[in-house]
């Protein structure tokens, strides 16, 4: 693996970022004050979107029956332990004790089974004893890793009121500008450290280093393009793991054969490494999979650097082409810079392309996080997200993965930029924040020290 | 021993909450993690994996002349990998394959070692003639990360492992007699060993029952006795074993105090039942000093007609009180956990105090307190990892520490004990 620049001062943030005075143990107390972009309109799993931050809230208000360490490992969450029956298609997953909802009323397999069937009205889901049942209609060996996707948050509904068995409970509401969230004293891992969590939502990146700089945010966004800067600023910075990918997308697959062979000369066309240099300042890694590298093992076997001389030459085999429109996300700037790099690159190998921002574009370039650090569940995901047909697998393991993986991408409705980090600048108050390789926050185990001890 | 899968609280572990002291130390810390030794692994444990990656490359190629390259894209080391070359040459020559050069080869193979977040991934991408390329691939589990081997140190404070365990230790104490025994406290369960043969052999495991979760990076004490076996302490909980074996254990729950320090300090204090320290109420107090202000431990440090008593607050200072006096000492930089020792050496008591290291390992030294200002006396012990617990054991001789090592998890308890002229 490269080890470039960026990653060696992010390495070396994460390291050692904190700087106390003395080591302590934890403090509990405390208003954690976060600023986010995102601006969720529900707390509601079950309309999950694919926004990172969206996934945070979540797990601080919810649980699922299993949950991911950071190898990607399902380790019990609210189910104690789980068992398949031979075939993996029938699942038993056995509750905790003492489990609660944020009313106070127990967690039992009734109202378990009840909230994985809303969200998944396919699976044949009920109770048996102390036992949640989960049949599938064909082998679901990753059925745990499945289950720690945010929409299957164990969740009640009642009333039009929801209910999650989280960490924290919610104080205060205001869609798409404000959640105040209290910590649970009965929560079944333990109380967390912090009181409160004071999450201001839709705010831009200017409005958050302004927040932070004046000491009312402790935690807030850094765009990838800017982390080397905050670095270089003195800021401690926590990042995850390129999890996002950049991609573009065709809205259908290939009319005919030079379209399809158009597709490819454009892919090759294209200066990934430029992308992540320039634009990005370091801020990703160029991608030529769907998955990235680090989560598949593979992912170097797909080509993802630039061949402007094959490019010419397979646009040379292509007796008329066509100039497509390349649509863009009018709110992401860095998206519009991006896509006016491509359009130079395309030209640069002969092929015509016209900037829109309009929706109804040829190809179109989005943004979608990996949901999961299971592999599998992650390029399940990813396809859902970009449009594309449900992956096929048939075993977990990683040549059945890159087999799938392969076949989305011969598909070539796709064509992948680069994998993007998450960032987030982390002022010296707060310790033990940790934001996992899937960019999901760690908060209940972060606590707060006073300034000058 | 009860897994955690099958315990009715899994609470997770508490990750390291190191610091550093300067950039130097920062420097330092990043080199050496950089620098840091990969485990090398057995060379039978690639067997499996050479030969499954073997037979995909010779079923996809048949027997014949074949190009064969190697590129290393993954942690493992030099050795491992020329090691993994060897294998998969003699294995795919088994198979029938001899390899030429790339001009005379009827296939080349590109073998590529990588890896993921949990596996070690070995890619060969085979090309035979103007077709396209053909890839086959295998995973093989990484193993467990071993603890990296540190020198040997001639420190005046002596480590002794006693006890490694996946679950979290919260205290132990050793059972002098014949056949000497130890106690392990854990979150749901108190162990009891009995040494055989140079091992501990489990005797008995009692369960702990408690009807609240409980709290975040939770602390336990054992104390021994002598009308019963011990005493446990815990947030909101209180058990006392039974006087003989087989033992039984009755738990209930309790804001008793907790004793500080030993039975002859006679001093103890109220632990607040849903966090991690001690409210600062003492029973029965220091003479007329009856409250401190919140504290995660104490020490105390005999004074001829009285007792010095020195408080780790949690707001990071330390605080001396002698019954009559509430002095703040000069920050130090010491860490949450203290005990003190009866060691014999240089003013007879010292008093062990965490702290210190990087975010991957923690310290131990020993202080003396002439006047009122802490002398550092000893050179560190350290931890691979973070100081979960420091107990005073139960004749004051030494102290009871638990490390979370950070490179495998475990945690790790040690008895610490001062030796004199080191």
């Amino acid at each position: 693996m490269r080890l470039t620049g960026f990653p060696l001062l992010v390495a070396s943030s994460l390291v050692c970022i904190l700087d106390a005075s003395a080591v302590a143990r934890p403090h509990y107390g405390g208003t954690l004050h976060v600023e986010m972009r995102a601006a969720p309109t529900s707390l509601d799993p079950a309309d999950s979107n694919h926004w990172i931050e969206s996934r945070n809230l979540f797990s601080l208000i919810f649980d699922t029956l299993v949950s991911l360490d950071e190898y990607g490992k399902p380790e019990p969450a609210l189910a104690s332990f789980w068992q398949a029956e031979p075939g993996s298609q029938r699942w038993q997953f056995f509750l905790r004790h003492g489990a609660t909802f944020q009313d106070g009323a127990p967690v039992t397999p009734d109202a378990v089974a009840a909230s994985l069937r809303r969200t998944n009205p396919t699976w044949k889901v009920f109770s048996e004893g102390q036992a949640v049942i989960v049949e599938r209609d064909s082998p679901a060996p990753n059925l745990p890793a499945e289950l720690t996707l945010p929409r299957n948050s164990i969740a009640k509904r009642d009333g039009g009121k929801i209910y999650g068995t989280g960490p924290f409970a919610v104080s205060q509401w205001e869609p798409g500008k404000k959640l105040l969230l209290a910590a649970r004293d009965d929560y079944w891992d333990g109380r967390a450290f912090l009181d409160t969590i004071d999450i201001a939502m839709g705010k831009s990146f200017r409005e958050q280093l302004i927040s932070f700089d004046l000491g009312k945010a402790e935690v807030m966004e850094v765009a990838p393009e800017q982390a080397h800067r905050a670095v270089g600023e003195g800021r401690h910075l926590e990042s995850s793991s390129p999890v996002e990918l950049l991609a573009l997308v065709f809205p259908r697959d290939p009319q005919s054969p030079e379209d399809a062979q158009q597709r490819r000369a454009l892919a090759l066309s294209i200066d990934r490494d430029l992308l992540n240099t320039v634009v990005l300042q370091g801020g990703g890694e160029p991608a030529g999979g769907l998955l990235p590298n680090w989560m598949t093992g593979y992912g170097f076997l797909f080509p993802a650097s630039i061949d402007l001389a094959l490019a010419r030459q397979v646009r040379g085999e292509i007796p008329h082409t066509t100039s497509w429109t390349l649509g863009y996300d009018p709110a992401d700037p860095t998206a519009r810079v991006i896509a006016e790099r491509i359009v130079l690159n395309a030209r640069d190998a002969g092929l015509g392309m016209q900037l829109t921002s309009a929706s109804n574009s040829d190809v179109r370039i989005v943004r979608v996080p990996l949901t999961s650090l299971d592999a599998q569940i992650a390029l399940s995901e990813l396809a859902a997200g970009l449009g594309l047909a449900p992956p096929k697998l048939a075993s977990i393991s990683v040549d059945d993965l890159y087999g799938a993986e392969n076949r989305l991408l011969q598909s070539q409705r796709v064509i992948p930029l680069l994998h993007v980090r998450s960032a987030y600048a982390v002022s010296n108050t707060v310790r033990n924040l940790r934001i996992a390789g899937d960019a999901s926050w760690r908060l209940p185990n972060v606590w707060l020290a006073a300034e000058k001890p | 021993m009860p897994s955690a899968d099958n315990n009715a609280v899994y609470n997770a572990r508490i990750p390291h909450m190191r610091a550093l002291s300067s950039r130097f130390r920062r420097a330092v810390c990043l080199l050496a993690l950089m620098l840091m030794p990969v485990p090398r692994i057995l060379a039978s444990d690639w067997l499996a994996p050479e030969e499954q990656l073997a037979r995909k490359i010779a079923a996809d190629t048949g027997p014949g002349a074949v190009a064969l390259d190697l590129v290393n894209r993954s942690s493992l080391s030099r050795p491992d990998v020329e090691e993994i070359r060897r294998g998969l040459q003699s294995t795919l020559g088994a198979l029938g394959l001899h390899f030429v050069n790339a001009d005379q080869a009827a296939a080349t193979v590109q073998i590529t070692l990588s890896e993921n977040l949990r596996n070690y991934v070995w890619v060969a991408e085979i090309h035979q003639g103007n077709n396209e390329a053909s890839v086959v691939m295998v995973a093989a589990p990484k193993p467990g990360l071993a603890a990296v081997e540190r020198p040997a140190s001639a420190l005046a404070i002596h480590k002794t492992l006693l006890w490694t365990d996946e679950n979290r230790i919260l205290d132990v104490a050793l059972v002098n007699g014949s056949p000497q025994h130890m106690i392990v406290l854990e979150p749901e369960s108190v162990v009891l060993f009995r040494l055989q043969d140079s091992h501990w052999q489990q005797d008995q495991s009692l369960s702990l029952p408690h009807a609240h979760p409980w709290p975040r990076d939770l602390r336990g004490r054992l104390v021994l006795r002598k009308d019963h076996l011990f005493d446990a302490y815990l947030p909101g909980v209180f058990c006392r074993s039974s006087p003989t074996a087989p033992l039984t254990l009755n738990c209930h729950e309790s804001d008793d105090p907790w004793p500080l320090g030993t039975d002859q300090s006679g001093l103890s204090a109220f632990f607040t039942p849903a966090r991690n320290f001690f409210t600062g109420a003492l029973s029965p107090g220091i003479e007329k000093q009856t409250t401190v202000k919140p504290f995660y431990s104490a020490a105390m440090l005999p004074r001829g007609k009285y007792q010095l008593w020195i408080f780790a607050s949690i707001d990071g200072q330390v605080h001396l009180l002698d019954g009559v006096s509430d002095q703040t000492a000069a920050k130090p930089g010491w860490g949450s956990d203290i005990a003190s020792v009866r060691s014999g050496c240089g003013l007879g008591w010292q008093v062990l105090v965490t702290g210190g290291g990087d975010s991957s390992s923690e310290m131990v030294k020993a202080f003396e307190i002439a006047d009122r200002e802490p002398v550092e006396v000893s050179q560190p012990a350290e931890f691979n990892g973070s100081v979960t617990a420091l107990w005073v054991d139960s004749d004051g001789t030494g102290a009871m520490a638990v490390s979370q090592n950070s490179e495998t998890g475990k945690y790790e308890a040690y008895r610490l004990s001062i030796a004199c002229g080191q």
